[in-house]
């Protein structure tokens, strides 16, 4: 007696949800049509699978939240322990006529290069003889950083904060 | 807003859904079931309400799509379990269902930024080993068709892997963000990078953890979730498919070779193979379920039988024709009851929710927080994977749950936190840069 009405109800069930699915499917493709954009409008990095290598954001802006990008000094001679470099502006470490000056035998005279873009800031060893380490492991190419990173050059040694 | 709105727009379907499924059900089975039992499905459909107006609130840039794909699944999960068992079950399930959605808003205010969690990364490591090894502990884990999975409080059955998976992937996120770079440079040798031994060494480990949880859980299926979870952010930090091949080669020699030596694995592929074999059917802990499962589902056919429809039980007795059918064999009883359709539809949603994870992973702005979003929705694919395979035999059977769906407290409650932390990474990738 009740069948029609039970069957009815599961082809409206299945109904119903095929118009939801294909509903999200078509409002995903727009989605991705939208030239890559999100809500924001931050653009997806093309040309690497992953895209993870391309984290930088030249548009980002800064914002609400505190963001102070620094360079705390853990030990290099001709500093002081403890004491904070702004990162704001380009920071080129080194031995030369450098923003950062190191005083270390094994610093090159242009070592390595901290530019901020928008909200990432990024460490770019400067094809130093001895090498640039970020959390102990040798830099090649640009890296971001993330707050706690350990850069070292030589025997001086930096954490980078925000 | 245009987003949110549409995200309330979406909820409708989730209605629809659930009122209809619980009508149907109600009229098949009027007899067995009371009418204060459609009332959860009103309730479920108000928290759905409530949880979009806190999303609203706090995370306004967050993916639209999300939320209401995760509401259809429980939706689909309630109207099934509701099917099943609509005495006690629906309830139990309907209270997890509530609880599961506070978690999931104290989750998101406690963090917003979600960043903090790297601070914290051995500790949830090594929280989520100990949750792993839990049900092998005597007297506390509950030893089922072979594999240790639960342990047993008084009062509640407790699921660890399933919080365990949420910890292991922020772990491997936060640990191959600072390692990446070191794993992805190395010798080239007959054309392959092969990285430092140093940095290859962690990654052997936690092969070898993967196998370690295979002999010592006993289950291919949550080790299967864990290793896919490891792989596909692997995958991700380094950017070389060779890793991928590499890690897949070992995890099948290595199960490959516990198959052939451990004999309760050995049991469960020749049930896979051979499920009608009248002497595994007849077998205890044999592939009696697997076996009905596949009629279940071959009675479906391409529309179904229609809600309530599928036998469960021996007609005229209380002897069960398919085992566990809420949990194990959920999505054998949904296509018994509404076919390759439905069932069709229903890993179509997945494939949706799981599309949007790895859309927010793209549009995410930090390493981490792709890492993070690649990883969780990574371990939901296997997951789904894993259990829809083995009921329908492409896969060795593993009870592991079906996600948002199969009966059960801890799985919800952390499939809940797992989409908390999605909707967050989205939510940051998406803001306006202008107030970011």
């Amino acid at each position: 007696m009740l069948q029609p009405v039970s069957v009815g109800l599961k082809l409206g069930f299945l109904i119903v949800l095929y118009l939801f699915l294909v509903w999200v499917a078509a409002s995903t493709l727009f989605d991705l049509r939208r030239g890559l954009r999100g809500g924001g409008g931050s653009t997806v990095p093309v040309g690497e699978a992953t895209s993870i290598h391309q984290t930088v954001d030249p548009m980002a802006l800064l914002g609400d939240e505190e963001f102070e990008p620094r360079l705390v000094v853990e030990h290099a001679s001709g500093h002081e322990p403890g004491v904070a470099y702004d990162l704001m502006e380009p920071v080129t470490l080194g031995r030369g006529d450098v923003e950062l000056k190191l005083e270390d035998p094994f610093a090159s005279t242009r070592h390595a290069s901290i530019t901020r873009h928008g909200r990432t800031l990024v460490l770019e060893d400067l094809g130093s003889t001895n090498g640039t380490y970020l959390n102990g492991e040798p830099v090649s190419g640009p890296q971001p950083l993330h707050v706690g990173d350990r850069i070292r050059i030589g025997d001086s040694e930096f954490t980078y904060l925000q | 807003m245009r987003a949110r709105n549409w995200e309330l727009i979406s909820l409708v379907p989730a209605a629809l859904l659930v009122s209809a499924g619980f009508a149907a059900v109600y009229i098949q089975r009027a007899n067995q079931l009371e009418t204060v039992s459609l009332i959860y499905g009103a309730v479920f459909l108000g928290l759905c309400l409530g949880a979009h107006i806190f999303i609203r609130v706090t995370l306004p840039h967050a993916d639209p799509f999300i939320f209401p794909l995760v509401a259809v699944l429980a939706c689909y999960g309630l109207v099934m379990i509701y099917r099943i068992d609509g005495a006690t079950e629906a309830r139990v399930q309907a209270q997890w269902f509530v609880i599961g959605l506070l978690l999931f808003a104290a989750t998101i205010v406690w963090f917003r930024d979600y960043r903090r969690l790297e601070n914290y990364r051995y500790l949830i490591m090594t929280g989520s080993v100990v949750l792993l090894l839990l049900p092998r502990v005597p007297g506390l884990g509950v030893y089922s068709g072979g594999a240790y999975l639960a342990i047993h409080l008084p009062g509640i059955t407790f699921q660890p892997p399933e919080f365990a998976k949420v910890g292991v992937v922020i772990f491997l996120s936060s640990y191959l963000r600072d390692h990446r770079q070191a794993l992805a440079s190395g010798r080239r040798i007959l054309g392959y990078r092969i990285p430092p031994l140093k940095h290859l060494g962690p990654l052997l480990a936690l092969w070898g953890a993967a196998m370690l949880a295979l002999v010592v859980i006993g289950d291919i299926g949550s080790s299967l979730m864990f290793y896919g979870a490891l792989l596909a952010i692997v995958y991700v930090a380094t950017d070389r498919i060779s890793f991928v091949i590499f890690g897949m080669l070992a995890f099948g020699l290595g199960s490959w070779f516990l198959a052939t030596h451990i004999p309760h694995i050995d049991a469960r592929i020749q049930d896979w193979l051979h499920p009608f074999n009248p002497a595994l059917y007849s077998a205890p802990l044999g592939s009696y379920q697997l076996a009905n499962a596949q009629f279940a589902m071959a009675a479906g056919g391409l529309f179904g039988q229609g809600f309530g429809q599928t036998l469960l039980y021996i007609p005229g007795t209380t002897n069960a024709l398919i085992p566990f059918p809420s949990t194990d064999m959920i999505f054998s009883v949904i296509t018994g009851d509404l076919g390759l359709f439905g069932a069709a539809g229903l890993l179509v949603t997945y494939l949706l929710f799981i599309s949007r994870g790895f859309k927010a992973a793209m549009l995410a702005r930090d390493s981490f927080s792709k890492l993070l979003a690649v990883g969780l929705s990574t371990v939901i694919a296997v997951q789904v994977f894993v259990i829809v395979g083995g009921v329908a035999r492409v896969i060795p059977f593993t009870g592991v749950p079906l996600p948002f769906v199969a009966y059960g407290g801890s799985s919800i409650l952390a499939n809940f936190v797992l989409v908390a932390l999605l909707l967050l990474i989205s939510d940051r990738a998406r803001r306006p840069l202008s107030d970011a």
